[in-house]
């Protein structure tokens, strides 16, 4: 060991200690991440293998588009994407439309006592923590009943109920953040509330909302136990089409891989897309609450 | 005033009207459903209210050699929902704190982590069964053959391991994302004057660091749990309950009673239980968190 360093030495020391230790950190982070993300990924790359690559586990293949063109092709695919497109468009406008009013009037609202407002709220938020279960039955036998199973009209209104308190709960603490002095000095100017919600509202959190309609965009694409039990074939949903993969097409991995790959990647994309605001959603609204 | 007071009402309404049609007013006919002898397999029996058969029918323990199967479901969704809870915890937090590093694209590494979470749970579950667990094609197979040893179907040995594993892998990221926002909140003069005292890794990490988020992980857990419990795709489409009835929860026994044994009575004895027992548990997790707000407040 050297006695005398000079103070260059030193601080070069630190210097390669702090590059070594910031590049086994990344080196572990990614192989964590990478492997964490592997099934999927994994997933990914079947999706461009023939049916008798995809027979054994293999990493490396030359690539085909054949698998993904037979799926994109398949007019039985293409009913249950469109039905899950039909679910997920209409069902975030609606819960969109119910919850975003009723947030705000949560909000800013003046009802009848001080303490209706929390009620209410508390009230949305107890339904989230409903489990499906306890509504599938009378659901199911009221969609027979009316025959409900072959129409689109019949889970897009369950789907509705079960989604606007997601976006109440929500945009109800994207709305907390706006200072009431706003909405104060522009009753005075002659607003009316719905004015006030259109036109000052809406448009300072229109972020947040946008990421309350991504995630409920999310939600709906992946929800299956409702699709599942109130749907027919001709209305059944993508999740639905993955169950029954199996029964219905046989074992095709590769044929697999790339429908699940179609049905996977819309929700992957939006839901990164939706991290921060649901983390923000979720917590404070649960913490405050 | 008065006026004004109904109109606010008036935004709130038409929310309140399609989320009570479509969730409490079913919820309350289960609750009557659940009283009634009502099996659509025997249209020649007539309806009629039997006050607490269904639940007798489930919950009466004749003798102790005869102990009714919902105990052993019972206790299956407590360990399915309860493993999974504890991993999504120890190893989110863990997972959460090393993401927390400033590295070069750690929001490419984020992003990654954070995918399965949003992978419909049916398409996930597919893709295990095939792409890894299974013994021809999947990887499992692949390397139990390199390593000479002969590939068993995991999914029939070890229906619950494996389930409390694929919820994990689904649920986890969540943790991760809601407790790596609760790290990111921790002050940074606070981590610094942390080094300067001299306080070691294990100490700033369960002494300091995890006291502070431990509201983040009351959240995520409460949470967590509500999703969890309810989850029943990846279960219909892995071991579908099996074998027998070794890997059902309670959502997939409302399935089975009500799709399969067509006895809208009984499941709807089963659901009315799980959503009590759901709601009991969710009541006491958000207590403890009201608890602690008030204490910092």
């Amino acid at each position: 060991m050297e006695g005398h360093r000079t103070l260059q030495q030193i601080q070069r020391g630190i210097r390669t200690r702090r590059i070594l230790k910031l590049t086994v950190m990344t080196v572990i982070i990614y192989t964590i991440a990478i492997v964490y993300f592997s099934p999927i990924l994994y997933m990914f790359l079947t999706g461009f293998k023939t049916e008798h690559q995809a027979v054994l586990p293999r990493l490396f293949f030359t690539p085909t588009f054949e698998t993904f063109q037979r799926v994109v092709g398949d007019p039985t695919m293409f009913r249950f994407i469109r039905n899950s497109a039909y679910q997920v468009f209409f069902g975030t406008l609606l819960s969109l439309l119910l919850g975003i009013p009723a947030a705000f009037g949560l909000v800013f609202g003046r009802l009848r006592k001080d303490t209706t407002n929390g009620n209410i709220y508390l009230w949305f938020i107890t339904t989230i923590l409903l489990p499906p279960v306890a509504v599938i039955i009378p659901l199911y036998t009221w969609f027979q009943q009316f025959n409900l199973i072959n129409t689109p009209y019949g889970l897009l209104v369950a789907y509705v109920g079960f989604h606007t308190p997601i976006v109440v709960w929500m945009v109800h603490s994207f709305f907390s953040d706006l200072p009431v002095e706003i909405f104060e000095a522009s009753e005075i100017d002659g607003c009316s509330r719905l004015q006030q919600l259109i036109f000052i509202a809406v448009p300072l959190v229109r972020t947040g909302i946008m990421s309350a309609a991504l995630l409920v965009a999310v939600f709906i694409w992946n929800e299956f136990f409702l699709g599942f039990n109130l749907t027919g074939n001709p209305t059944a949903t993508l999740p639905v089409y993955m169950a029954r993969f199996r029964e219905q097409q046989g074992m095709f991995v590769a044929q697999l891989s790339a429908s699940s790959t179609i049905a996977v990647l819309p929700a992957v994309i939006f839901g990164w897309m939706t991290q921060k605001a649901l983390v923000k959603g979720l917590t404070l609204g649960a913490v405050k609450g | 005033m008065k006026k004004k007071k109904s109109k606010d009402f008036l935004f709130i309404l038409p929310a309140m009207i399609v989320v009570g049609i479509m969730t409490q007013v079913p919820f309350l006919l289960t609750i009557i459903f659940s009283t009634l002898r009502w099996n659509l397999a025997r249209p020649d029996l007539p309806r009629v209210f039997t006050g607490f058969d269904n639940y007798t029918h489930f919950l009466k323990i004749p003798s102790l050699q005869n102990v009714p199967e919902f105990y052993s479901i019972l206790w299956q969704t407590i360990v399915i929902t309860g493993s999974t809870l504890i991993l999504c915890a120890v190893f989110g937090f863990l997972l959460a704190l090393l993401f927390d590093h400033k590295i070069p694209g750690i929001n490419i590494a984020r992003t990654l982590i954070l995918g399965p979470f949003f992978v419909m749970s049916t398409a996930s579950g597919v893709i295990w069964k095939t792409t890894i667990f299974n013994t021809t094609f999947g990887w499992y197979g692949y390397f139990s053959r390199l390593l000479g040893a002969w590939p068993i179907d995991l999914l029939s040995y070890y229906p619950v391991q494996i389930l409390i594993m694929l919820f994990t892998w689904q649920w986890m990221p969540f943790f991760i994302l809601v407790l790596l926002a609760g790290l990111q909140g921790i002050p940074n003069d606070l981590v610094d004057s942390m080094k300067i005292d001299g306080v070691n890794w294990f100490q700033g990490t369960f002494k300091i660091k995890l006291p502070l988020i431990m509201n983040h992980m009351r959240v995520a857990v409460m949470l967590g749990f509500v999703f969890i419990i309810k989850e029943f795709g990846l279960i219909l489409v892995t071991t579908a309950g099996g074998p027998g009835t070794r890997s059902y929860t309670l959502p997939y026994m409302v399935f089975m009673q009500v799709f399969n044994a067509n006895n809208i009575g009984r499941g709807s004895a089963v659901a009315v239980m799980t959503v009590a027992l759901t709601l009991l548990l969710v009541n006491l997790l958000y207590k403890s968190i009201k608890k602690q707000n008030e204490r910092y407040a």
